[in-house]
């Protein structure tokens, strides 16, 4: 910890030697601290008892956890928790690189890595809320024998083609990007890793016919990914703003999608590079300045959510659709107003500690702040679907349900096996990016030393070029 | 799947669009229930667990929500009634059953297309094909769709009740969708047997279960494409108009004249309902 | 003349390998153009490519043309699909619905140009296949590496060119 307060203005050490920046990440593969295993445990008791709520639903039927008006609830809800947390690795990822922000760098891998998995865990869950399960591969436009499509109409199919063409680029776009560092994971490892990378690497090595195209090709994915990952979101959010139900077929929906996706996906950032770091002792990689920028980001789009909350209040308030209105007062003051009011707080309130340097620099605090952003975020999703089923145009079917605990088994589970995923994936692969993490300390180092010639060469601290030199910092 | 289908189905849809919607019915059956007449016995919703198999699933499962009624018997309470000094008389019922719209937000969210629109004017459920992703009853505004959420045939019929059941249609599992399907193996029947005696459906040649159980004759039920039925008379009556008639507008009621007693449900919703109620005419309380 | 030998040479930095390749540019070494120069290094680095020239990369044309065949071709069979299945009319809605088939045909543009750009860097990189005969270990760790498709008259001058740019470590091979 003394060492980064020394450099703390600076996102990355620029007098890093190429070899340690080899070592440092690579030993991530073999020995991390132990938290890391207790982790690995954690995961794998919040899956068994997922998988046992599943098993149970699986055998008697979808009652456990749903009733009549409640026909989605809790599971969809988390569906949409989890594929707003894949939105901000890879989307972020992307622009940052379009961009040329080079703090990217140390972090992108592992906010790909948590995309990837977020939505492979979110593809359970259409799966898992089916009453009939074992057919849920009808919703795959194949041809079928018996001459029928799916409904190319229904939000639901679309879902099918954006999460399927997310999920593809985003574990594409993940891998790409590894190439080169699978190529140096192949070159310092042994026995079955050695092979593992050796195959994956395609036999990468480093040709400046290989680095031209790749800079070409990975240019190009990010390009392709920014409006996808905006499409993804703003069709999950087209399950309710295509439907007809009061305080679902709202206009804003999909930017408020957006925004409270990336929301949560930045706070996730947070939370899995506090963990990171502790993991594998990267201080030296996810440096403080790092992390403050990422704070500051999320605290922007925190600010966005809020806002596109208030306008979606508004519009529904002074629209005057008695049922809209109703729906909206019932989530004030009705029986979720507890929930309601929780994620108020945590959505727009809890944000605020993020404005504080000396807060966004302590640790735990960070810690503790990012989970409690995204469960305001899971609340949202909550409170989008529950009141809407619990309120809708049809007084007769008016009823409150609260989750079962087969439901919050399985949520749960979910938990357990993003977990298993994620940590897996950090165990195997490289999770911060070797290759770029070297071009950036060559950058800075290039760039502190031409600073330092020009000092030199002027004899002494002129004004214009301590401008210079800190533009060249990046921040 | 083949050259001509595709053909056919693309003339169709050019009409579709002249027309505003695909409307080219064979038959649009239809229903008018007077709540005149409707004194809240069930004795339509216990008509039609018998015709249709309905599971019945027991008190506990009931509260919970997991009721299969397809035609259910509401009650609704004046304010001033509540008050009273006996609450639980003068109730208003309201039979509400599947209403079987012309434009069903049912129809275009189901990702496997099991739910669709008949030439006969019905939303059909293709059981068969459900797969129970539950969309179709979260964007039912009339929340008419019931879902299986257990497997109830051992439960609802152990035997010898299984002898009970209607052999002309399903016993649906667990995981699938169901709902209202205005007796439609009886309208099969029909349509069957006029055709192998060669003329066309007469009107009242057969009714739904739940028209035939009520004792006051409150449901009317019959095909709207045909002028002479009752029920097209009864609209016509009411001056109620389908969204496929002459394109008219949806409300034109005119409900100044107390003698107009028709609506239909949530009509402001664009749904074209098939079902018409006749409003209940009250004394004025004191 | 037949280029039968390769070899590589191994830098310590950027600087030292890029003047060598400006060297060979020179045409310090007969016969020897820049174009049998391989030059491989752990980071991408353009100024040392701007030593090398101009080399065409096509992955773009990979890209442009998935992305129009996801778009055209999913449009076309989205809607033929449409147009062919019975079981269609559905919400007083027509057969084939232009907005919902754009979304899709949009996501699969996605799909199309994001696999084919995987396709065009594959092709273009010639991936899969072994790591160069002559690739070092050290390259991906910190050292740069330039690799010559020679005569066997150019070998010395080659060797010397390289020493004179302090090289760390010169390997060789026969060509098959």
């Amino acid at each position: 910890m003394k060492e980064t307060e020394l450099h703390h203005d600076k996102d990355i050490r620029e007098d890093l030697a190429w070899s340690q920046i080899n070592s440092d990440i690579m030993k991530s593969l073999e020995n991390p601290r132990r938290g890391f295993w207790y982790t690995v445990i954690g995961c794998l008791v919040l899956l068994a008892i997922g998988i046992t709520a599943e098993v149970l639903q699986y055998m008697y039927g979808m009652g456990r956890s749903k009733n009549h008006p409640h026909m989605w609830n809790l599971y969809i809800a988390t569906f949409i928790f989890w594929i707003g947390m894949s939105h901000s690795g890879t989307l972020l990822s992307a622009i940052l690189h379009i961009v040329h922000a080079d703090w990217r760098k140390p972090i992108y891998r592992f906010a790909e890595a948590m995309t990837t998995f977020s939505l492979m865990t979110a593809l359970l869950f259409p799966v898992i809320h089916l009453g009939r399960l074992w057919n849920f591969y009808w919703v795959i436009p194949y041809v079928p024998a018996r001459g029928t499509w799916p409904n190319f109409r229904s939000p639901l199919s679309w879902d099918g083609f954006a999460i399927m063409t997310y999920l593809t680029s985003s574990a594409l776009f993940l891998y790409i990007g590894m190439l080169p560092d699978l190529a140096i994971a192949r070159d310092n490892t042994t026995g079955w890793r050695k092979k593992l990378y050796s195959t994956l690497s395609l036999g990468w090595y480093g040709s400046d016919r290989q680095w031209r195209i790749f800079r070409k090709a990975y240019m190009l994915m990010a390009i392709f990914l920014i409006p996808l990952a905006v499409s993804v979101h703003s069709i999950v959010s087209s399950d309710f703003a295509m439907s007809i139900m009061p305080g679902w077929h709202v206009t804003t929906f999909p930017p408020y999608f957006v925004s409270g996706a990336l929301y949560s996906g930045c706070a996730a950032i947070v939370t899995l590079f506090i963990l990171l770091r502790y993991y594998f002792r990267w201080e030296e990689y996810m440096t403080l300045a790092i992390l403050e920028k990422i704070c500051k980001l999320t605290f922007a789009i925190a600010m966005v959510w809020t806002y596109l909350n208030l306008v979606e209040f508004a519009s529904v308030w002074y629209g005057h659709d008695i049922y809209g209105k109703e729906v909206l007062w019932a989530k004030m003051t009705g029986a979720y107003a507890p929930v309601f009011w929780s994620m108020m707080f945590f959505g727009s309130v809890l944000p605020f500690t993020l404005a504080f340097r000396k807060l966004r620099r302590h640790i735990p605090t960070m810690m503790t702040v990012s989970i409690l952003l995204n469960v305001g975020m899971w609340l949202e999703r909550w409170m989008i679907i529950s009141p809407t089923l619990s309120q809708s145009f049809y007084p007769w079917s008016w009823d409150v349900m609260w989750p079962t605990l087969t439901s919050w088994g399985i949520v749960l589970g979910s938990f357990g096996w993003f977990g298993l995923l994620f940590l897996t994936f950090v165990k195997i692969f490289p999770s911060v990016s070797m290759y770029e993490v070297k071009e950036m300390v060559y950058h800075r180092r290039l760039a502190s030393e031409k600073a330092q010639a020009e000092r030199r060469n002027t004899g002494g601290a002129q004004p214009a070029f301590s401008l210079s030199m800190r533009k060249e910092d990046g921040s | 799947m083949s050259l001509e289908n595709l053909t056919q189905d693309w003339s169709r849809y050019r009409n579709g669009i002249e027309e505003g919607g695909f409307h080219n019915y064979e038959h649009r059956w239809g229903m008018a229930i007077d709540l005149n007449a409707c004194i809240g016995c069930n004795a339509c919703s216990t008509a039609c667990y018998a015709e249709n198999n309905l599971a019945v699933v027991g008190k506990e499962r009931f509260s919970k929500g997991h009721y299969m009624h397809w035609m259910r018997i509401e009650r609704y309470w004046d304010e001033d009634q509540a008050k009273a000094e006996f609450p639980d008389q003068g109730a208003n019922f309201l039979p509400m059953l599947c209403q079987q719209c012309g434009a069903a937000p049912c129809e275009p969210v189901c990702p496997v297309a099991a739910t669709y629109h008949t030439p006969d004017g019905l939303n059909a459920q293709v059981y068969n094909r459900c797969i129970g992703s539950r969309y179709c009853s979260n964007n039912c505004p009339y929340r008419v769709r019931y879902f299986n959420f257990w497997s109830y045939p051992e439960s609802a019929w152990p035997a010898p009740l299984n002898l009970q059941l209607n052999p002309d249609i399903t016993v649906r599992d667990k995981g699938v969708m169901e709902k209202c399907t205005f007796c439609v193996q009886r309208i099969r029947v029909a349509k069957d047997t006029a055709k192998m005696e060669n003329r066309k459906i007469k009107d009242g040649e057969f009714t739904t279960a739940c028209a035939q159980a009520c004792p006051t004759s409150a449901i009317h039920f019959g095909d709207l494409m045909d002028a002479e039925s009752a029920v097209t008379k009864l609209w016509a009556k009411h001056q109620v108009k389908r969204h496929d008639d002459e394109g008219l507008p949806v409300s034109t009621q005119h409900k100044q004249n107390p003698a107009l007693r028709g609506y239909r449900v949530l009509e402001e919703l664009n749904t074209d309902p098939s079902v018409m109620y006749l409003e209940r005419v009250r004394e004025e309380l004191a | 003349m037949k280029k039968t030998r390769r070899i590589l040479g191994l830098f310590g930095n950027f600087d030292e390998a890029t003047n060598a390749i400006y060297d060979i540019r020179a045409s310090k070494i007969a016969g020897l153009s820049v174009d049998d120069v391989t030059l491989i290094s752990p980071i991408e680095h353009p100024d040392v490519e701007e030593a090398l020239g101009d080399r065409p990369v096509s992955v773009q044309y990979f890209t442009f043309c998935g992305g129009l065949f996801g778009l055209v071709g999913s449009w076309l069979w989205i809607a033929s699909a449409q147009a062919s299945f019975l079981v269609q009319p559905q919400g007083g809605k027509p057969v084939v619905t232009l907005v919902s088939n754009f979304v899709l045909s949009y996501e699969m543009m996605i799909l199309g140009g994001v696999l084919s750009t995987l396709i065009g860097l594959l092709i273009g990189a010639r991936l899969p296949s072994r790591p160069h005969t002559l690739y070092s270990e050290k390259v991906s760790l910190d050292q740069i590496g330039i690799i010559l498709e020679l005569e066997d008259t150019q070998i010395e001058s080659a060797k010397n060119l390289f020493r004179n740019h302090r090289v760390l470590e010169i390997r060789e091979e026969v060509m098959k």
